[in-house]
C-alpha cells in the first residue's frame, strides 16, 4: 500500500462520559473512493469533523497526505475540500457570490476564482437562477452547490457528510459524475453515507465503524471474504439466497449485528 | 391489500387533549437542561410581574371606572377600554415579534378535522399574558362599574365579555395573517421594517404634544372631540357606548352598538376563519426557488472584489459582510435610525434642549449612538452565519483574516453612519467646527479598535444564531448587550475625559498628544487580541459551531 493519503492513529473522541470515537485507526490510500458506513450515532460525522479540524480529538493522531492535522492545519485545508453536515453554506449570497467566496478563501485569484464559479455552476447546473439567494435554493441545489464550494480549488482529497441524502435521482447523477471525475484525476475521496446502494456502486474500499469503534475497513471484495469466511450460511442468514454474491447491505448487516426483523409482526398492520 | 382496521375518527375533545398533553411534555423536557431551568425561573418572574401588573390594573381600572360613574362621566368609559384594547393587540406583536410559527404547518400532519384545527388554534393561541391582563383588567371594570351601579352590572359583563371575545378574535386573526405574510422572507422583511417604523414613531409622541401644548385650549378641545368621534366606530367606543347607554337609562341606544360590537367579533371571525381554511386547504409558500427557463446569454460571473494590498480572504469576508447586509432589512434600518433621532430631538428641541443649547455635541453624541447601534453586528460576528461558520474552520484562512474582514466591513459601515450622522448634523444644527470634528475623529479612532476587539471576544465565547433578515429575538446574549454598555461606557467616558483635558490645555501640541496617543494604544491593543484569536477560535470551534449551527 502507498503511503496514505488519510491515516489515523487510535483516534478517540469522548463527550463527557459518551466515547463517540474509540482507538480509530483508519488507512484510506491514494485514489482510492472510501466508504464510511455505520449505524445512526456509530461516531462516522464525529470521525469526519475530526479529519477536517472542526473537532478536536480527545487522544489520538491523524495524518492527511502525509502532514499531520494538529500542526500543519492550515496546509491540510488548503489541499482537502469539505462538504460537512449542514453543508455550511452562507444562504444569502446568490450561487455565484458563494462560490467566488469560497475561492477567494482558499487563496485563488479574482480572475480564476470568478473563472471556476462559472465552469462549476454551469457543470452542476445551477445556472438557471443566477440572482436567487442559495437560502432559497431546494434542498438538492444546495448539496450541489456544497460539493462545487468543496471542489473550487481542486482538492487532493474531499470528505463528504451524507452527500446524496435528500438529492434527487437527477442532482445525485450529478454528483456522481463529478466524483468519479476527481477520482479519475488521482483524488481520494472519503464519504459517509447511508445509501449503501451508492456506496457499492461507487466506492472501491469500505470502512464499518459501530459504537465508535473500527469493525471493519478493507476493499469491498476484501469485506466479502471476511464475512463470509466466517460462516457458510451467512447469506441466508442476511436475508441472501445461497450462493448468492454478497451485498453491501448483507455485508453492513452482518458486521454490525444488525438483522432483518422477518420474525416480528405489528398486529394491527397485519 | 391492505386489511381494514383503520382506528376510529379521532374527536376535537381528545385532539385537543393530546396538544394540551404535548405542550406539557415539551415544557417538562425542557427542564431537563439548565438553560431550561434557568427559563421556567425567568418565566415564573416575569408572570409574578404580569400577575402583579394586572391585579394593579385592575384595581387602578375599576377605581377609575367607579369614579367615572359617580361623576356621571360614563361616556368616558371609552378612555379606559382604549387602553386594554391596544394592549391585547400590540402587546402579542411586540413580545412574540417576527419569528416563523411552525406548529400550526406540524399539526397538519394529522388527520384533523377543519373544526378541531381551528378550535386548537383559537385556544391555544389565546392562553398567552396578554389575554390573562387584560382580562383581569375588564374584570376590575366590570367589579368597578358594578359597584358605582349594581343594575347595571349584568349588562356590562354581557358588554365586557364580548369585547373580550372579540379581542381574542381579532388577536388570533392578526396573528393569522401575518404568520401569513411572514412565510416568505421578502414580506417577512417588509412587515418587519413597517413594525419598526410603527414603533419609531412613538418617537414623534413627544414632539406632538410639544407642538399642542402651545395651543389654546378651545383648539385642544376641538381635536379631543375630534379623536372622541373618530373613535366611537371602533369595538372599545362601542363596547362604552353600549355600557353608557345603559347607565343613562336608554336600554335602546345601547343596542345599535352592542349589535355593531357583535359584527365586529363575526367579523373578524369570519377573516380568521378565512385565512384558518387557507392553511387547512393545504396552500404553500415555499420560498425554493423553482425551475424556470434558463436566460439566454447567461453573464459569466463577475470577479469578487478588490482592495489593494488587503489579503484575498479578508477581501473576501469583507465583500461578503457588505453584501449580507445589503439584504438585511433590518441591518439597513439601523442606518437610517441616527439620522432619524437627529431629525427628531431637532423638532422636538427647538431652542431649548441640550443639542440647540451646544450644538456641538451632536457630531459626536450621534457618533457614540451609532456604535452602540453596531452591537448585534460586532458582540456577535458570526450570528448571521448560522452553519456556514463551519466553513471557516474548514478553509486554510487564518481565523484573523476573517475576524479582520468582519471588522473591516463594519468599520466601513459605522464610518458611512458617522458620515451621515456628519451631514445630518450640517443640515439640522450647523457645520461641526474643524476642532470637533478632529477631536470626534480621534475619539472613534480610539474607541472603535478596542470595542471591535471586545465585540471578537464576545462574539466567539457568547455566539447567537440570528436571522439576517428577521426583526425581533434576534439580539445578541443578554451577558453580551450587558458586557458591550459596560465597555463602551467606560470607553465613553475615558474619550470625554480625553477631550475635557485637551481643552484645558491651550498649547495644541499637547492636545494633538492627548487626542491621538489613546488612538494608537486602542490599535495596539485591537492589534495584541488579533494576534491571539486564532487559538482563542480553535479552541472554542465546537461552541461555536453547535451554537450557530443549531435552529432553536
Amino acid at each position: 500500500m502507498d503511503s496514505p493519503t488519510i491515516c489515523t492513529e487510535n483516534l478517540t473522541r469522548r463527550f463527557g462520559d459518551l466515547v463517540a470515537v474509540e482507538d480509530v485507526n483508519l488507512r484510506v490510500a491514494p485514489g482510492q473512493f472510501f466508504g464510511f458506513l455505520g449505524p445512526n450515532g456509530a461516531g462516522k460525522s464525529t470521525t469526519i469533523k475530526m479529519l477536517t479540524g472542526l473537532l478536536a480529538p480527545t487522544s489520538g493522531r491523524i495524518q492527511i497526505l502525509g502532514l499531520d492535522l494538529v500542526t500543519n492545519m492550515v496546509e491540510v485545508k488548503r489541499q482537502i475540500g469539505v462538504v460537512p453536515e449542514g453543508m455550511a453554506l452562507f444562504g444569502r449570497l446568490t450561487g455565484s457570490e458563494y462560490l467566488n467566496f469560497v475561492g477567494r478563501m482558499y487563496g485563488l485569484d479574482r480572475e480564476t476564482a470568478a473563472k471556476r464559479t462559472a465552469e462549476l455552476l454551469a457543470f452542476m447546473q445551477l445556472t438557471d437562477q443566477p440572482k436567487a439567494l442559495v437560502t432559497d435554493y431546494s434542498h438538492g441545489m444546495q448539496k450541489k452547490l456544497a460539493l462545487a464550494a468543496a471542489v473550487i480549488h481542486g482538492p487532493k482529497v474531499l470528505f463528504l457528510d451524507e452527500p446524496f441524502e435528500g438529492v434527487d435521482a437527477i442532482a445525485a447523477g450529478t454528483l456522481k459524475a463529478m466524483l468519479q471525475r476527481m477520482i479519475g484525476r488521482g483524488a481520494t475521496v472519503f464519504l459517509t453515507s447511508h445509501v449503501l446502494e451508492i456506496v457499492e456502486r461507487l466506492c472501491t474500499h469500505v470502512g464499518i465503524i459501530h459504537r465508535g469503534r473500527l469493525v471493519a475497513q478493507g476493499s469491498v471484495e476484501e469485506l466479502r471474504a471476511g464475512v463470509e469466511a466466517r460462516a457458510a450460511d451467512l447469506p441466508m442468514a442476511a436475508g441472501g439466497r445461497a450462493g448468492e454474491k454478497l451485498t453491501l447491505e448483507q455485508i453492513f448487516l452482518l458486521t454490525v449485528g444488525g438483522s432483518r426483523s422477518d420474525g416480528q409482526e405489528l398486529s394491527w398492520l397485519g | 391489500m391492505i386489511p381494514d382496521r383503520q382506528t376510529p375518527a379521532p374527536q376535537a375533545r381528545q385532539q385537543l387533549a393530546v396538544v394540551a398533553g404535548l405542550r406539557w411534555r415539551v415544557f417538562v423536557n425542557s427542564l431537563r437542561t439548565f438553560r431550561g431551568r434557568l427559563e421556567l425561573a425567568s418565566r415564573i418572574f416575569v408572570s409574578l410581574a404580569f400577575l402583579a401588573g394586572g391585579i394593579g390594573g385592575a384595581i387602578g381600572l375599576g377605581g377609575a371606572a367607579w369614579f367615572l360613574i359617580l361623576q356621571g362621566n360614563e361616556e368616558w368609559l371609552g378612555a379606559l377600554l382604549w387602553p386594554v384594547f391596544l394592549f391585547w393587540q400590540l402587546f402579542p406583536l411586540m413580545a412574540t415579534a417576527f419569528t416563523q410559527n411552525v406548529e400550526s404547518s406540524n399539526l397538519l400532519r394529522f388527520p384533523l378535522s377543519y373544526r378541531s384545527y381551528f378550535l386548537i388554534r383559537l385556544a391555544y393561541g389565546s392562553l398567552d399574558p396578554a389575554t390573562a391582563v387584560a382580562s383581569l383588567w375588564l374584570l376590575g371594570i366590570d367589579i368597578g362599574i358594578g359597584v358605582a351601579r349594581p343594575s347595571v352590572l349584568p349588562w356590562a359583563t354581557i358588554v365586557l365579555l364580548t369585547f373580550a371575545l372579540v379581542n381574542i378574535v381579532l388577536a388570533r386573526m392578526l396573528f393569522a395573517w401575518l404568520e401569513r405574510w411572514l412565510a416568505q422572507r421578502r414580506t417577512r422583511e417588509i412587515l418587519g421594517i413597517l413594525f419598526f417604523l410603527f414603533i419609531l414613531s412613538f418617537q414623534l409622541i413627544g414632539p406632538l404634544i410639544a407642538v399642542y401644548e402651545h395651543r389654546s385650549i378651545p383648539e385642544t378641545r376641538i381635536l379631543g372631540q375630534k379623536v372622541s368621534n373618530a373613535q366611537r366606530p371602533l369595538p372599545p367606543g362601542l363596547a362604552a357606548a353600549a355600557i353608557a347607554g345603559i347607565i343613562q337609562g336608554q336600554p335602546g341606544t345601547s343596542v345599535v352598538p352592542f349589535v355593531l360590537l357583535v359584527s365586529y367579533g363575526i367579523a373578524f371571525l369570519w377573516l380568521l376563519n378565512f385565512r384558518l381554511r387557507a392553511e387547512y386547504c393545504g396552500e404553500s409558500f415555499s420560498e425554493s426557488a423553482g425551475r424556470k427557463a434558463p436566460p439566454s446569454g447567461l453573464p459569466a460571473p463577475r470577479p469578487g472584489w478588490n482592495l489593494p494590498g488587503v489579503p484575498g480572504p479578508v477581501v473576501a469576508v469583507f465583500e461578503k459582510e457588505l453584501r449580507y447586509l445589503s439584504r438585511s432589512g433590518p441591518m439597513l434600518f439601523t442606518l437610517i435610525v441616527p439620522l432619524f433621532m437627529l431629525a427628531v430631538f431637532r423638532s422636538s428641541d427647538k431652542n431649548e434642549g441640550l443639542l440647540a443649547r451646544v450644538p456641538e455635541l451632536t457630531f459626536p453624541l450621534g457618533a457614540a449612538y451609532s456604535l452602540l447601534l453596531l452591537t448585534n453586528l460586532s458582540y456577535n460576528n458570526f450570528g448571521a452565519d448560522g452553519s456556514g461558520t463551519q466553513f471557516f474552520f474548514a478553509s486554510p484562512a487564518r481565523f484573523r483574516q476573517i475576524v479582520m474582514g468582519k471588522n473591516l466591513a463594519h468599520a466601513a459601515v459605522f464610518a458611512l453612519e458617522a458620515g451621515l450622522v456628519w451631514l445630518g448634523t450640517c443640515l439640522l444644527y450647523r457645520l461641526p467646527s474643524l476642532g470637533v470634528t478632529m477631536a470626534t475623529l480621534a475619539g472613534i479612532l480610539f474607541v472603535l479598535p478596542i470595542d471591535l476587539a471586545a465585540g471578537n471576544l464576545f462574539s466567539i465565547y457568547s455566539p447567537t444564531r440570528v436571522e439576517a433578515g428577521v426583526f425581533g429575538r434576534q439580539r445578541a446574549s443578554l451577558t453580551t448587550v450587558l458586557a458591550s454598555f459596560g465597555i463602551r461606557g467606560t470607553l465613553f467616558v475615558a474619550g470625554a475625559l480625553m477631550l475635557w483635558l485637551s481643552r484645558t490645555y491651550e498649547n495644541s501640541w499637547v492636545e494633538l498628544l492627548i487626542l491621538w496617543l489613546p488612538a494608537a494604544f486602542a490599535f495596539a491593543v485591537y492589534a495584541f487580541a488579533l494576534d491571539r484569536v486564532d487559538g482563542i477560535a480553535l479552541g472554542h470551534r465546537e461552541n461555536l459551531i453547535s451554537n450557530l449551527g443549531r435552529r432553536e
